[in-house]
């Protein structure tokens, strides 16, 4: 199975690191509608995390739109991820875009090089290769 | 609910004219996690000992669970399980002779997991106390802290003294009992990679106050540090007017300073005050802010 991997001392709270990768296995079609995370106080066993810090992060998809959770069922991926108007997305993009570059010209890199990060980070988000996409378990699979 | 423990304005010195604690107020409720930091010597052991009463305060008052630990100090144990980095445990006896005399004295107390902890610390429950090496005992103590799922569990340094593994054991054990007991936990420790792993709170001891108390998210996300060139301002103390501004201190070529907000919206404001170009600031991880905040150099 694949497994979450979480950095006390990353950047990102480890809240931020939960979801990110979750969100990644999402974009990535590793986790398909219907398909169960792991409880959030088992995840918190695996990880070695508060219990609470999971919930966070499972809530915060939950309010993005991105997971739903059933009473007494769990946590599931939901059908659409969540809708952002097309203009509002270029835009959140285009700053993203931005920024990656000037940090990129700043370290001396050129746009070429930025061009074959991004196709990287493409490959990495589809295969999961970037430690992503764990503590989840295919519900279908397993019945 | 109500808090399972709260601390209104401990005061407490060992000599005269010198508090280590100078009226302390904060509470732990139910379910959450706090870690309890601050330099060595700002009074975190002494404050887990009022807790436990185990040291009378000068001022202020302790409750626990509601009750005073000086005054029904029975009721208050049985809900509590304690772990110390200085805990003295008995050398004579066997690690089964321990776990025995605490299942007679904890009716709550949970064989199974006594077991499964046992295993998993790779402890043989006929070795004797005096032969086990540090990081051995510590894990015989958290073990007997736990298997009673205490309502609150406090630990003073748990990490001390153990190797990484062995902490990440520990960390396991008590993420267990917040699983399966629901329970609060206060914590004190220099490992902060070890408080983001199970803090939700963190409260900052210094100076015999609290200086911060936060959820450790809130800590990560609105605080950030400001690198600001020396040329930029005339001292630390410039900097700490500035609206926002936790703490400053020198650190090298720069002044560094602790402040709320967004690093974007900080470094604009920095700028526009101060008239300077070159000021950057950064979100960064709890070690990192810990050392801007109680580091040396005003």
């Amino acid at each position: 199975m694949m497994q979450l991997i979480v950095h006390p001392s990353d950047e990102l709270p480890i809240y931020r690191q939960i979801m990110r990768q979750i969100v990644e296995a999402i974009a990535g079609g590793r986790l398909r509608h219907g398909d169960k995370l792991t409880s959030h106080r088992d995840l918190a066993e695996q990880l070695v995390v508060a219990p609470l810090t999971v919930k966070k992060a499972y809530d915060e998809l939950e309010l993005l739109g991105y997971v739903e959770t059933q009473r007494g069922r769990g946590t599931f991926v939901c059908a659409q991820p969540p809708k952002v108007k097309p203009a509002e997305q270029r835009e959140r993009l285009r700053a993203a875009a931005r920024k990656l570059l000037s940090e990129a010209y700043l370290g001396g890199l050129r746009f070429k090089d930025a061009e074959e990060i991004l196709r990287e980070a493409d490959r990495e988000i589809s295969s999961g290769r970037a430690a992503s996409a764990g503590g989840v378990r295919r519900e279908k699979e397993e019945s | 609910m109500n808090p399972v423990l709260e601390f209104d304005g401990i005061a407490r010195s060992y000599k005269r004219g010198v508090p280590v604690l100078d009226g302390v107020t904060f509470s732990v409720e139910p379910g959450e996690v706090v870690g309890l930091l601050g330099r060595n010597g700002s009074g975190k052991t002494t404050l887990i000992r009022v807790a436990m009463g185990m040291l009378h305060p000068q001022a202020g008052s302790v409750r626990v669970f509601g009750l005073s630990p000086f005054e029904s100090p029975v009721e208050v144990k049985k809900r509590i399980g304690y772990a110390a980095e200085d805990q003295v445990l008995p050398g004579h006896s066997t690690i089964a002779q321990m776990t025995a005399f605490h299942r007679y004295l904890f009716p709550s107390w949970d064989t199974a997991w006594e077991r499964q902890l046992l295993e998993r610390f790779h402890l043989d429950p006929n070795a004797r106390i005096a032969k086990l090496s540090k990081g051995q005992a510590r894990q015989v103590a958290l073990l007997c802290a736990i298997c009673h799922r205490p309502e609150l569990l406090i630990l003073d340094e748990p990490g001390g003294g153990l190797d990484p593994a062995a902490r990440r054991e520990f960390l396991e054990a008590s993420i267990q009992l917040l699983n399966r007991a629901g329970s609060s936990i206060l914590f004190s420790s220099h490992h902060m990679s070890d408080v983001e792993r199970i803090g939700g709170r963190v409260v900052l001891l210094d100076g015999g106050k609290v200086f911060l108390d936060r959820p450790l998210d809130a800590l990560r996300e609105n605080l950030c540090v400001a690198l600001v060139p020396k040329a930029s301002a005339a001292d630390s103390a410039r900097l700490e007017r500035e609206p926002g501004c936790l703490r400053a201190r020198s650190s090298g070529e720069d002044w560094h300073a602790v402040f709320e907000g967004e690093p974007a919206a900080v470094s604009g404001q920095l700028a526009a005050s101060l008239g300077a170009n070159g000021i950057r600031c950064f979100q960064v991880p709890l070690e990192e802010l810990f050392v801007e905040l109680l580091g040396g150099q005003r």
